[in-house]
């Protein structure tokens, strides 16, 4: 749970509620009467109150923006995120893994400037000198050695970094997005919408994931975007899980229950209360998602699914390095310790957020 | 208990039918007839071709099975959703259909291909249960020491290794370097069981396939018994066991251990449901003649009989062990009864 947001809820819901108090006993008195008609039990056994008309506040009080508006100007400086970076910034290995996240996509971005002058292309084969430049050991000239057609390995390794790393990235926004509004909806409005949806993640997460990748891959066909297409919508259910049982935990909260009695909308609630309060939990999971999505894309263009050559990815460098593993095992290795070490960088930031912003997961 | 298991069973057919209704609108939205394209180059002599339509109920045919054609001549194509009922039919009676490409029926592949990739997956399970739980005491146990820091960092590192460089990691030391080193005296093959048998007993096949297979899951079920073991090591009757004044290694054993077990024998059994769903990467690395190797190779050459029916086996496994598993933790946890009002799992 994230304190420090639901702690600064929890006391502005509480000078919204003073404020109202302040007003007039018989506002308090309507707004107590307002609250109990409204309520009712619902079917899962919690207390909802129902939206009553909002222009009914007015007669008798601020509206209800009015007054956060009043109890937001003077809202705290220390914030959930101040709190969670100072818890961060104490834990090394979560600092390292950022590092090095920061150092490939700068890698990754300046690609242009200087690593085809100093290196040569990634992607053209020079047929004139393929033959002599081939297959040659890590040197001065090559630090990491060419490939079969003369290409230098390091220079393909960092345009591969562009190809992980958007994928990571794009990927996990597009299952980021998709798994929020699926489990805002389910856990929001519940009833049918939670059965529906949740019956939809659970076929999709009933398919072998690899598997169901790959068929959607050969049903719209290679290519970077449509990596980003396949691993973002198939990465939807388990998002959506983990923000419909954040929203759940949230909505309990009296502060939730407190804004819908004073007339705040559905969209108002989401966005301004439950969204803040489960952006924690979610912020985590995105962090790990993307080396998961940065693992499959390596394991689809390995299979030769993903990225279509000769465009440099991480994964096709390792399987064009298979028939060389014990003549030239650089060619594999190169690519694959830029795997490992950027999902493993991803990781630790994943586990060190999650540490800083004391979201609890399921699993170790 | 009964009621609880027969309303999964009930929860699996919505869940069974969209998974089906799936990949049936996949194969169809993929560009192409799969039947013209199974010669390649060379197109199949008519009547071959009209055998595989007529076969695989891809056109309407009389009743004397020969073919309808409308006004121009051309197939009466059968539609979709009477195609998907056929199909239904045909699976409710045990019968996935004939492979496009490999001339046999899909249940004759799968009881080909799935003895290998059950014995992997029963390999790799040990590996994971005896080195992941081992691991994963050893740390709790030893907390903070250098043993707890190297299984750290050994799990994370795995967790983020992809599998096929692992496995080829393992061929290079040991099917190659050490070969080297040895002078041939000693190594481990670095195919699969598709290789030459003569040269090996038959399970060393298995030893470098199983281990990359178990590697992920290895991390995971050493890091679950650590916090797991921690956070029973935390609790009342433990604090009660030590003011008795029973020893460490008895409070561990004989109490502790059995109740941190639980989630890691319901991982570790979650886990051998995702491995009997074939592990195309391992597989693919190790040349080993699996189900997800299997699947992989007809989903590249259009053999959607072979890819449905596949899918919908591993899918039925999967959760005939995710409910066993289920069930199985009520009988490890009996504060777990299904069925009562309010369910505590």
């Amino acid at each position: 749970m994230p304190i420090g947001d639901k702690k600064r809820e929890e006391r502005l819901e509480e000078e919204v509620f003073n404020k109202l108090v302040d007003g007039s006993d018989a506002a308090l008195h309507a707004h107590n009467e307002a609250h109990q008609a409204a309520s009712q039990v619902e079917p899962g056994g919690y207390y909802r109150y129902v939206d009553s008309e909002p222009e009914h506040h007015n007669d008798f009080l601020t509206t209800y923006d009015d007054v956060v508006a009043e109890v937001d100007s003077d809202a705290p400086t220390r914030t959930l995120w101040s709190d969670a970076w100072g818890r961060l910034k104490k834990n090394r290995l979560a600092i390292i893994g950022a590092c090095w996240i920061i150092f490939m996509v700068i890698i990754a971005l300046t690609a242009d400037l200087w690593a085809q002058q100093l290196l040569g292309s990634p992607t053209a084969i020079d047929t004139g000198t393929a033959a002599a430049t081939q297959l040659q050991p890590p040197s001065l000239e090559h630090p990491f050695g060419t490939d079969s057609v003369g290409r230098d390995v390091l220079v393909r390794v960092i345009y591969g970094a562009r190809v992980s790393l958007s994928v990571g990235v794009i990927a996990t926004a597009i299952s980021t997005v998709i798994g929020l509004v699926m489990g805002a909806i389910a856990a929001f409005y519940g009833g049918i919408w939670d059965t529906l949806i949740m019956r939809l993640a659970d076929i999709f997460l009933a398919f072998p994931y690899t598997l169901f990748v790959i068929a959607m891959l050969a049903v719209i066909g290679n290519g970077i975007q449509n990596v980003f297409i396949a691993i973002g919508v198939l990465g939807w259910p388990s998002i959506a899980r983990v923000f419909r049982s954040a929203i759940l935990s949230v909505k309990e909260n009296d502060y939730v229950d407190a804004a819908r009695a004073m007339g705040a909308s559905d969209g108002r609630i989401i966005t301004r209360h439950i969204f803040p309060n489960s952006v924690a939990s979610i912020v985590v999971y995105a962090t790990m998602n993307i080396g998961g999505a940065i693992l499959t894309e390596s394991a689809l263009s390995f299979l030769g699914m993903g990225v279509v050559p000769p465009n440099p990815s991480w994964g096709i460098m390792i399987q064009d390095g298979q028939q060389y593993l014990a003549t030239e095992p650089w060619l594999m290795l190169m690519p694959g310790i830029a795997i490992l070490t950027t999902v493993l960088a991803f990781t630790l930031v994943g586990d060190g957020l999650r540490d800083a912003l004391d979201v609890k997961m399921k699993d170790a | 208990m009964l009621t609880y298991i027969i309303k999964r069973l009930i929860q699996f057919i919505p869940v069974f039918i969209g998974v089906t209704i799936i990949l049936f609108a996949l194969q169809n939205i993929v560009p192409g007839d799969p039947i013209s394209i199974i010669g390649g180059d060379r197109a199949l002599p008519p009547a071959v071709e009209e055998q595989l339509r007529i076969s695989n109920h891809l056109i309407e045919v009389d009743e004397n099975g020969e073919p309808l054609h409308d006004e121009n001549g051309n197939y009466v194509e059968t539609p979709l959703w009477k195609r998907y009922l056929i199909y239904m039919n045909n699976l409710l009676h045990g019968d996935l259909g004939n492979s496009y490409t490999r001339g046999m029926t899909v249940n004759e592949i799968f009881a080909q291909k799935y003895p290998y990739t059950i014995g992997l997956a029963v390999t790799a399970i040990c590996i994971e249960a005896v080195v992941g739980i081992g691991a994963g005491l050893i740390s709790a146990i030893k907390r903070y020491s250098v043993w707890d820091v190297i299984v750290t960092l050994i799990t994370s590192i795995l967790v983020a290794i992809p599998a096929f460089w692992l496995g080829m990691l393992l061929q290079l030391f040991f099917g190659i370097f050490l070969r080297q080193v040895t002078n041939g005296a000693f190594y481990l093959p670095i195919s699969g069981a598709g290789g030459k048998m003569a040269e090996f007993p038959g399970w060393v096949y298995y030893i470098l396939p199983a281990i990359t297979l178990a590697a992920v899951s290895t991390a995971y079920t050493a890091r679950i018994m650590r916090s797991q073991l921690l956070e029973v090591m935390n609790q009342d009757y433990i604090r009660t066991a030590k003011a008795k004044g029973l020893s460490r290694g008895k409070i561990i054993f004989h109490h502790a251990l059995k109740n941190a077990l639980i989630p890691v024998v319901t991982y570790i059994g979650i886990d051998f449901g995702a491995m009997l769903s074939g592990a195309i990467l391992t597989e693919t690395v190790f040349n080993w003649p699996g189900v997800g190797y299997e699947i992989y190779r007809a989903i590249t050459q259009r053999d959607w009989p072979i890819v449905m029916g596949g899918v919908t086996l591993i899918v039925i496994v999967v959760m005939v062990i995710n409910l066993v598993v289920d069930v199985s933790y009520a009988f490890l946890d009996p504060r777990i009864r299904f069925g009562a009002p309010k369910d505590q799992s």
